[in-house]
């Protein structure tokens, strides 16, 4: 009992990071139908972009900002220069997954040559440690708490309340009918991608605030629980994702507290595999059936 | 037609006379001969590659300075092994195939040595390993020579280390990679032998996003210092939540925690305040003193347009032992007169170990110059005697180091005696 509240507390910061980052992997494969495995680098870019603006003097928060800024940017380009034509030119999901994974070793290594491989930590205050019914946390992750929130209830009110959101969904859904019914489906494409981007250079950008130090692969390490969090919830389903955070987040912790730590990643991939065979199509999904997902 | 038959004819045997010129481990007069670095230069172990280079460029620079080797020059060629053996075969492979002047290599490290010390042993390529794992503690591989101490050894001295301290409850906090946990199970029977009990005994899953419930675990135990070797990533999340949950503990690292991309990643996640109260590392002893390293200390400073921000290496003694077994190699060709691995190999012990009547040398140069009058010679390196046992294994003593404003500063030393009295 000793160690399972504290466990909890540090699930919930795990499951927070997750949240962010497998909510912008999922709504971006949700609309577009491209499964981005360079998502890992552009976190681990953006992180670059917040370590260039911290240690230029600037806060952590501008760096927050600048990191969201910088994904939001880098993937619409992404996907107008590169991602796009290999559409328009037939590419299927699995040759369109051979080009991500291209992107993934082109930025990797672009970040190697351009930074060197070291580590790299955030200029940034060092954080106090804060005592919460029985977990303890530092302000650092209060603040990513905080963050992951904040950016699920604008997901939400945005998904849920705006026409954007209704077009998001339509779009995802079926593609050619929202077409047809005039929604202006590349338009939602590009702004589907800005948004993503953003949860994803967010997400680099709170990661390397919880590590302290990071490389030019601290990205692409977080990618499997961040693809296990989005089938978990649903493929294309962003509240699956949020559920599939917590779940994993919080069941790893508990499982290195019960058990040991040894088995937090095989109990959080247990339990993925027992949900998936009970629902193949993920906690929450509506879409990934409907979706020509071995096409 | 005849022509262009004849043309063509002579191309080939141009070309197979270039083939047969280049073969065999540098076999042309004029050729330069290369040294393989042969370690980790990016992946998790990225900071190997670099300490390497430190030691291999200003022997090099030292050894062609003196006229190179039976008139060859030397050069350093890096050969990265990412860490992981899955890379590093085939990266042996490539070399073997295609550095046809290859006299031998630095390296492998622990990462990847149990894939290629074989293959290169095969290849008939000697090599000055970096690994400390026990399974070459008896080795029968002709081509593998040893330096740098086991890791073993390096068990019996952080134990020493400790129960020196004082402290009797000590938690090991290892990374889960073969290198990492080869140092355990020593490191757990010395400590034990001493009378102190090893409370908690966990490999440490690398570069996860927290270690918070392991940490947890780990104080429930009450450990009064912590024994660790975990990469600067896991090293700065590890300890700064440490610090975040309970307070910092003393802790004892390996060599690996001594090393730049250690300091930089963890100082910056702790602070350097509490890096000089809680954490001491220990490494081979090579005292930064006498007429060899300061040779090697010489050459290394000039080497800055090849060795970035090369005094960073001046005490690494890791360096040091590269930078002697480039010179052991050189002497060795000398002393067989043949660049030949296969012929020279046989060379190295002679011109290492200790004996009556033999001239000692502290640099390339002397020894070439005794070798060349008709003299035997003892090399002694930057890093010290070398002594090859039977294994072809030399150790020596370890030393206790703090960081004090960002610079490893040696704070107390373990014998070689003391090691030996433990481990039998």
């Amino acid at each position: 009992m000793n160690t399972l509240v504290p466990a909890i507390g540090f699930g919930i910061v795990t499951a927070s990071i997750l949240a962010v980052a497998g909510v912008g992997f999922t709504l971006q494969f949700g609309v577009t139908n491209i499964l981005n495995l360079a998502y890992g680098d552009i976190m681990t870019a953006a992180a670059f972009v917040a370590y260039l603006v911290t240690g230029a003097g600037f806060s952590v928060w501008l760096a927050l900002a600048a990191g969201a800024a910088f994904g939001s940017v880098f993937s619409i380009l992404l996907n107008r220069f590169l991602y796009t034509p290999f559409v328009r030119r037939g590419t299927r999901l699995f040759g369109m997954i051979i080009v991500t994974i291209a992107v993934s070793l082109i930025l990797q290594n672009s970040l190697l040559a351009v930074f060197g491989a070291s580590f790299f930590s955030l200029q940034m205050p060092r954080p106090a440690s804060v005592h919460i019914a029985g977990m303890v946390f530092t302000t650092a992750q209060l603040a990513i708490i905080g963050i992951a929130i904040v950016a699920m209830l604008l997901i939400h009110l945005l998904l849920r309340y705006t026409k954007l959101g209704k077009a998001m969904r339509a779009t995802a859904t079926d593609p050619e009918l929202a077409r047809n019914c005039g929604i202006a489906t590349d338009r939602v494409i590009d702004l589907a991608w800005a948004i993503s981007g953003a949860l994803c250079g967010l997400a680099g950008v709170i990661l390397v605030m919880n590590v302290t130090s990071f490389t030019d692969t601290t990205g692409a390490q977080f990618l499997i629980p961040i693809i296990a969090v989005a089938v978990l919830g649903g493929i294309g389903q962003p509240y699956g994702a949020m559920l599939g955070a917590l779940v994993i987040g919080i069941a790893s912790e508990l499982a290195a507290a019960v058990i040991s730590p040894d088995y937090k990643n095989v109990v959080a991939f247990v339990i993925l595999v027992i949900v998936l065979l009970a629902r193949p199509q993920g906690i929450l999904s509506e879409i990934a059936t409907r979706k020509e997902v071995a096409a | 037609m005849r022509i262009a038959v004849t043309a063509l004819g002579a191309a080939l045997t141009l070309l197979a006379l270039g083939a047969c010129s280049s073969a065999g481990g540098g076999g042309s007069t004029s050729s330069t001969l290369v040294v393989g670095e042969f370690n980790p230069f990016t992946g998790p172990d990225a900071a190997f590659g670099p300490e390497m280079v430190g030691g291999c460029v200003p022997a090099v620079r030292l050894i062609n300075s003196s006229g190179g080797v039976l008139g060859h020059k030397l050069s350093c060629v890096q050969e990265d092994t990412r860490g992981d053996p899955a890379d590093a075969v085939p990266a042996v492979q490539k070399m073997m195939a295609t550095e046809t002047s290859l006299i031998g290599v630095l390296g492998p490290s622990s990462d990847e040595a149990l894939a290629t010390v074989p293959l290169l042993n095969t290849g008939h390529v000697p090599m000055f390993v970096d690994t400390g794992q026990a399974a070459f503690d008896h080795s029968s591989y002709a081509y593998l020579w040893r330096i740098t101490p086991a890791d073993d050894v390096k068990g019996y001295a952080m134990a020493l280390w400790a129960h020196k301290a004082g402290y009797t409850r000590a938690a090991a906090v290892f990374g889960n990679d073969a290198g990492a946990q080869s140092d355990v199970p020593t490191l757990v029977r010395a400590f034990t032998k001493l009378g102190g009990t090893i409370v908690y005994n966990k490999p440490v899953a690398l570069d996860q996003s927290s270690y918070r419930t392991e940490i947890e675990n780990l104080l429930a135990a009450h450990p009064q210092v912590i024994f660790t070797e975990i990469d600067p990533q896991t090293g700065a999340t590890f300890l700064s939540e440490l610090q975040q949950l309970h307070g910092l503990l003393p802790v004892i690292g390996t060599e690996v925690t001594l090393q730049a991309p250690w300091l930089k990643a963890v100082n910056n996640a702790i602070g350097a305040a509490a890096m000089a109260r809680y954490f001491e590392g220990m490494q081979p002893y090579a005292p930064p003193s006498g007429p060899a390293w300061q040779a090697y200390n010489r050459s290394l400073l000039a080497s800055g347009s090849q060795v970035p921000k090369p005094g960073q290496w001046s005490t690494d003694p890791y360096s040091m032992t590269y930078y002697d077994g480039v010179n052991v190699m050189a002497l060795a060709m000398v002393a067989a007169k043949s660049t030949s691995p296969k012929v020279f190999n046989a060379s190295v012990m002679k011109v290492t170990e200790p004996g009556r009547g033999k001239t000692v040398v502290t640099t390339f140069a002397a020894g070439k110059a005794a070798l060349q009058a008709g003299k035997q010679i003892q090399y002694v390196g930057a890093g010290g005697p070398i002594v090859f046992n039977h294994w072809h294994n030399s150790t020596g003593a370890f030393e206790a180091a703090k960081y004090v404003e960002g610079n490893p500063v040696l704070v107390g030393s373990v014998s070689a005696a003391q090691i030996a009295e433990l481990s039998r």
